[in-house]
């Protein structure tokens, strides 16, 4: 059961950051992955409790054709990915949502699957969109190889050689997927039949299950692939080459309406995200294990940040900013006297001015990092039940309205939506195939059948609409008048009791940068190496670095 | 271009199905189809969203909530607001002359007045006009029983109901309910309602998911050569 934060401390209050200032679209964009991360959440339970990962099918032929599975005992409970390999030709691969086929298709399913079942997913998961699953599959997921890495491994491990460490760092995957779903899509099981257990109650463990057990499998068919090739000659993976592969992903924008149609969720995960960052503010101390932990923590995200390539205009400066200010970070913290009163909270200080935002987020990301004993617990209250939230309080006043939406979106009212440049585009679904896009309202087609996605705009009406009614109103005869503002009525209720619950911004402007969504989604996923492909496209990296199953346990940090 | 709701390459999750076959549904997957389909009828995108969660409801509780909206749908889409919602007062809420009520603009209305002098109280009855598809006010009374301790009795021309929370009375009315259009009397008792359990899922029939389909494909906008080159990534996929 996720716990609600509206317990936490007040002696942290004094150190949280407000909404106006981590809900802007420009910081959300240069988020950083931090150990409540959801595929480090999901690391840290499997090493807690010992997680045992076995494969326990290998039918894959010569060709890279065939299936696997990789079962996951956890507790009481198990886990099996069903991988299907493909032998696909090259002018067939497509990240796209409008791709038909892929080199790997992928399910978890609830348990050990039988024969029965395994003949089943063989009818239907590699048909991805176009096949069913059942409530005893929990996701359905597809990957693609990135074809000259994969094939410089594999023809490297069959000639019994390593494969090219440059080359590895590069690419630093060998498959990437391309869409992993989960909460019921395509009759897979609902998100709330399985939020209750333990292991799957913080967002998304199903997803990151799913990635890390793809990981091992695509490691796992190259070294397949290499033996059939090269015989005897062949050899395995190094490990730590191995740990340097992640398994990439592809995303645009289907992903990033998503933060929008989920304000209680968003809101939980920065507001645990925040409160972390409060509490390690709020000490008196550091202890020396602390301050050697974020030295390592430093060193790691420099590295990270000195192998992270991009050719995108945006984010090249993006990422140079970052390089400059981790090391003006790490000469800082060289010299930084933590014996001082509240160090972290001097620490955080000095970066908010001498940082730019991207060194910012980084320095959050890593002043957590050595303070798991203090913020670890927060990852319990980052899933959301949604429903509480849904029913509206006909019986709030049209004063009490007014008065949260001046509280809560100020920053709305304060947007001049009559200029061109405010209402420059507009959010839809496209018929051909039926996934989000954004067009530009003065030149295409399509505007009367917008999204609601621009929150600000909603709110902004809803302000106007109200201006002439009676005070004494109440929310119910409101609605029954208006009833195009039930919508936006929700969310600023819900907004009263979920601070972080709305993104401050523009979402329709003219200079908005859908990437900036997708980068703070991700990096709550624990996504590295975010490689914008266009303004509405990306390419991340999960799992890059971390254990693989075969390792859990017996390593380090993360 | 004509684009079949049915196409392997859209990213929609709903099943792809002959005329004649039956396929289970998540509720993800009902609440996100009725909702666009609402949409598509008319419904703002607040309503369409509580449609979706009435669907979902039913479908969780083991009723066919999709094949009931799309039959009030089928009825109602396009009308008017004002053909649509009721006259709130005291003791009374009239339906549009000539009109039946919208089922969901009525459950939600009921819940948005809940305690309000206008509204559900232990104790006194409201009349309300005809109500279209009364099987879709089921889990708005429901939701509103479990949370503020009420059950409800329904009364109308010729027939009853109770809406406590029990599985056995929720059977009966659903059965009772079914394919109603008529005036209700509608009574709040304090009480607490049982916690249902969840029914096994029913089939949902092809014919029902393709309409709903075809009302979520008016909420869509047609591909241009713009839209589809705006998608996805500038450089090739291969690496």
């Amino acid at each position: 059961m996720s716990q609600s934060l509206h317990h936490v401390k007040s002696s942290t209050a004094l150190y949280r950051r407000p909404a106006s200032e981590v809900m802007r679209l420009s910081r959300m964009g240069c988020s950083q992955p931090t150990r409540l991360s959801f595929l480090r959440i999901l690391l840290r339970r499997a090493r807690r409790e010992g997680w045992k990962v076995a494969r326990t099918v290998w039918e894959i032929d010569a060709k890279g054709s065939g299936h696997a599975v990789y079962r996951t005992r956890c507790g009481a409970r198990t886990y099996s990915l069903v991988a299907f390999a493909h032998d696909l030709p090259d002018e067939m691969r497509s990240d796209r949502v409008i791709a038909t086929a892929w080199d790997a298709t992928f399910t978890l399913f609830d348990g050990d699957p039988s024969p029965a079942d395994i003949a089943r997913l063989r009818e239907n998961v590699p048909l991805q969109e176009a096949g069913r699953i059942s409530t005893s599959e929990l996701t359905l997921a597809r990957a693609n190889r990135s074809v000259r890495l994969f094939r410089h491994v594999v023809d490297a491990l069959a000639r019994g050689e390593q494969p090219d460490v440059e080359e590895l760092a590069k690419t630093g995957y060998l498959m990437r997927t391309t869409a992993v779903y989960g909460s019921g899509k395509f009759g897979a099981a609902d998100r709330a039949d399985i939020a209750e257990r333990p292991e799957l109650a913080a967002p998304f463990q199903v997803e990151m299950l799913t990635v890390w057990l793809i990981r091992a499998f695509t490691v796992d068919l190259a070294e397949h692939l290499a033996a059939m090739a090269g015989g005897a000659r062949a050899v395995r993976l190094d490990a730590e080459l191995r740990r340097s592969l992640g398994v990439g992903n592809s995303t645009g924008l289907g992903m990033a309406p998503f933060l929008v149609r989920h304000p209680v969720l968003m809101n939980n995960w920065m507001m645990a995200r925040e409160e972390a960052l409060a509490r390690v503010r709020a000490q008196n101390a550091a202890s020396p294990k602390a301050i050697a932990g974020l030295r390592t923590a430093l060193g790691a995200a420099m590295a990270n940040a000195a192998a992270w390539t991009s050719e995108h205009p945006v984010q090249v400066p993006k990422i140079a900013d970052l390089r400059h200010d981790l090391r003006l970070l790490s000469d800082t913290v060289t010299a930084w006297d933590f014996a001082q009163p509240r160090p972290w909270d001097a620490l955080w200080c000095w970066g908010v001015d001498a940082l730019t935002c991207e060194g910012q987020e980084a320095l959050l990301s890593v002043m957590l990092e050595p303070h798991g004993d203090l913020v670890d617990d927060l990852a319990d209250c980052m899933g959301a039940d949604e429903a509480p939230s849904f029913r509206i309080n006909g019986a709030m006043s049209v004063r009490e309205l007014r008065a949260a939406l001046r509280q809560h979106y100020g920053w709305a009212l304060s947007i001049d939506f009559t200029t061109p440049e405010n209402v420059a585009r507009f959010w839809y679904v496209s018929e051909e195939k039926l996934e989000p896009r954004l067009g530009e309202r003065a030149t295409e087609e399509g505007a009367t059948l917008e999204q609601p996605l621009c929150i600000a705009r909603l709110a902004a009406e809803l302000d106007e609409a109200l201006q002439g009614r009676d005070g004494d109103e109440t929310t119910a005869a409101v609605l029954l008048a208006c009833p195009e503002h039930r919508y936006v009525i929700r969310r600023v209720q819900i907004a009263q009791n979920h601070p972080f619950a709305e993104i401050h911004d523009n979402l329709i402007a003219a200079d908005m940068l859908p990437i900036d969504l997708l980068r703070s989604k991700l990096s709550f996923f624990g996504a590295t190496r975010f490689d914008p492909r266009s303004d509405r496209w990306v390419r991340i990296n999960l799992f890059q670095g971390a254990p693989f199953p075969d390792e859990i346990g017996m390593e380090g940090t993360p | 271009m004509t684009t079949a709701s049915h196409d392997q390459t859209r990213a929609e999750s709903t099943p792809n199905l002959a005329e004649g076959q039956t396929a289970y549904l998540s509720r993800n997957e009902v609440a996100s189809l009725c909702m666009k389909a609402a949409r598509g009828a008319g419904m703002s995108w607040g309503m369409a969203e509580e449609a979706g969660f009435a669907s979902a409801w039913l479908l969780q509780h083991g009723i066919d909530g999709p094949r009931h909206l799309k039959a009030h749908l089928d009825a109602a889409q396009g009308r008017p607001w004002r053909d649509l919602c009721p006259k709130v007062t005291p003791g009374q809420w009239q339906a549009p002359v000539g009109r039946a009520l919208c089922p969901v603009v009525l459950g939600v209305t009921l819940c948005d007045y809940a305690g309000l002098p206008e509204g559900l109280v232990a104790g006194p009855s409201i009349r309300i006009g005809r109500v279209d598809h009364p099987v879709l006010l089921i889990p708005f009374l429901a939701t509103l029983g479990a949370i503020l301790d009420l059950v409800f009795d329904l009364a109308w021309p010729g027939g009853a109901a109770l809406i406590d929370g029990g599985d056995d009375t929720l059977a009966q009315a659903v059965v009772a309910l079914n394919g109603q259009q008529v005036p209700l009397i509608l009574t709040a008792r304090a009480g607490t309602p049982h916690q249902p359990t969840h029914g096994p899922a029913p089939q949902i029939a092809a014919e029902t998911i393709a309409a709903l389909g075809a009302l979520a494909m008016r909420t869509t906008v047609p591909a241009s050569d713009a839209s589809r080159a705006g998608a996805g990534s500038t450089t090739p996929d291969n690496d």
